[in-house]
């Protein structure tokens, strides 16, 4: 009687999931296996009929002799530690201020949904219209203000890079800080009152209660937009275009010109599958922090 | 000690005013440009006082042709979300009511999927969808956009369900209800709340999406962010006309995504952070 009841339980539960990974397996798993296999190819399309010929590992092999490719995913990685290191610096002193202000927080908090939710295109747009050496309005900021600093950023390959990475923080650096702001407020006030009634400086407050009390949080921010930046494409896409030369050519876009522009699919998949493996990676690490916390 | 205190939060709005105005500076300085006329675009010093037109939106909507994009667009997203939320929310629903020994692993398979970077997701699919033909049609964008905005629903609307209490299931149950009925007339209706903010996050998702967007769409069914790179021509960019498509693809959603506000800190780490 007993086991019967539990499989029509399970028979339950498959039932309601069926749709939802029947889909997945067609449309994620299916993609990726195939991928997998095409990296063992070497892969014509133009030809018709034409049979992709088995290469083994070759395809492996040219890739880590690849320059470009250790290049930019070195580069991905510079602008990844850059990007998320600002984003978090910020966003930690936002979620303070936000955190201690007594009034309109609520506005606040509206103004600075803006960034993360304009289309990261649209951001690269709007840059590459903000800084336009022309008739930009930083340009005019810069020469009318006297600052110490470039007018044409996007010809050296130090403030390309330097340009996308702000970008990254532009459109990111709010959403931590919002992040950060419900991790600060999920910490009960009576571990404040108990270091006040100690005579606790701001200083120590911070220190030995704010920043441990905000570790799982801050972990959880960090590994999710490190995994973010990590597929970065849109903005240097339209800012830079990668350029110049390949300073600002983000593994990403590097893949997509081996696959699109190249047509070097399944050399291209190889890449794929090695970044797959490095998301996989980041994705166990993710998976170990929140269920710690849980 | 007072009037330390106000000091204080004199100086905490100050510095809260200057970076929001630094931040939101370059946005408003594009939604401006949209519509200004091209001399007032180009002139220095900037002018922030002008004659406002509407020539940017009739000449790239009307004479361009944005509008098939912005209607690519439109039905990209619908059917994205719709599809995501009719595979995604009865998956959802099993996580949070029916635990099995298996849902560790499917939920790694569905966090793996989230993390997977787009274009090694969009390489497979245009080499497959090619040699179906579904390439340059609504379904092929529209299965590439549920595969990232399914895995994403199924994890929200899980959070969104544990919240309700399993009583009253227990109730209906007793009631002669069957799961589903269950399912469609009691958890669905309780959860509405949570659904339309998951809602919105998948429709934001497929609305901003570029890159599988860019591989997969041909010219009939190219959507509003792959379509406006093509304003910047070797002849010259029309500012102003990409201005006034960045401003139509950024209002929308920046209404929705004040309408849940509530939700924003859940929708934007998967429910990792409350």
């Amino acid at each position: 009687m007993r086991k019967k009841k539990l499989s029509n339980y399970s028979l339950l539960a498959i039932r309601f999931h069926l749709p939802a990974f029947l889909a997945l397996t067609l449309i994620t798993l299916v993609p990726l296996l195939y991928t997998f296999r095409l990296s063992f190819y070497d892969y014509k399309l133009s030809e018709k009929g034409s049979k992709d010929v088995f290469i083994g590992l070759q395809n492996y092999i040219t890739l880590f002799g690849d320059e470009q490719f250790l290049n930019s995913l070195f580069r991905t990685f510079v602008f990844m530690i850059c990007a998320v290191a600002l984003e978090v610096a910020i966003g930690i002193l936002l979620a303070l201020a936000l955190n201690a202000i007594p009034k309109v927080k609520r506005l606040f908090t509206s103004m600075i949904l803006i960034p993360m939710m304009v289309a990261p295109l649209v951001i690269g747009l709007m840059f590459n219209f903000f800084i336009n050496p022309q008739f930009g309005l930083y340009v005019w900021l810069v020469n009318t203000l006297h600052l110490p600093l470039p007018t044409v950023l996007t010809a050296d390959s130090v403030t390309a890079m330097i340009v996308v990475i702000i970008m990254d923080v532009w459109e990111w650096a709010p959403y931590l800080g919002l992040v950060f702001l419900a991790g600060l407020q999920s910490i009960s006030g009576e571990y404040y009152e108990a270091a006040m009634v100690d005579g606790a400086s701001d200083r120590q407050i911070f220190g030995c209660i704010t920043l441990p009390l905000m570790k799982p949080v801050l972990t959880v921010g960090i590994l999710l937009r490190a995994m973010e930046a990590f597929k970065e494409f849109d903005k240097p896409y339209v800012l830079t275009g990668g350029g110049p030369g390949n300073a600002t050519e983000v593994i990403d876009l590097y893949t997509y010109r081996q696959a699109f522009v190249s047509f070097k699919f399944s050399y291209a998949a190889a890449i794929c599958v090695v970044l797959f493996l490095i998301l996989i990676c980041c994705g166990i690490l993710y998976q170990k922090v929140t269920m710690e916390k849980e | 000690m007072n009037k330390k205190r106000k000091t204080k939060y004199a100086l905490i709005y100050l510095a809260l005013i200057a970076f929001l105005v630094i931040t939101l500076l370059p946005y408003f300085w594009l939604v401006i440009t949209s519509f200004k006329t091209r001399v007032d675009a180009f002139a220095i010093p900037p002018k922030v006082f002008f004659q406002a037109t509407l020539d940017n939106y009739r000449e790239v909507f009307l004479e361009k042709g944005m509008l098939q994009n912005l209607k690519n667009s439109v039905i990209v997203m619908l059917a994205t979300v719709g599809v995501s939320l009719v595979l995604g929310l009865p998956s959802a629903f099993a996580f949070s009511r029916f635990p099995t020994r298996g849902d560790q692993v499917l939920l790694n398979y569905l966090l793996g999927t989230r993390f997977t970077p787009f274009v090694v997701l969009a390489l497979p699919l245009y080499l497959m969808m090619s040699k179906v033909g579904l390439l340059n049609t609504y379904t092929g964008i529209i299965v590439a956009h549920v595969a990232f905005n399914l895995p994403f629903v199924i994890w929200m609307m899980r959070g969104f369900f544990d919240a309700i209490p399993k009583e009253i299931d227990e109730a209906a149950r007793m009631e002669g209800l069957s799961w589903f009925q269950i399912f469609m007339v009691i958890d669905i209706p309780l959860g509405k709340s949570g659904l339309a903010a998951t809602a919105v996050f998948c429709a934001i998702n497929s609305w901003n999406e570029f890159l599988m967007a860019l591989i997969l769409t041909g010219r009939s069914t190219v959507t509003m962010p792959v379509a406006v790179p093509g304003l910047m021509t070797p002849q010259g960019t029309l500012w102003g006309q990409i201005a006034a498509v960045g401003t139509v693809i950024t209002i929308p959603v920046l209404i929705f995504a004040i309408l849940v506000q509530k939700h924003m800190v859940a929708g934007m780490t998967m429910g990792a952070v409350k």
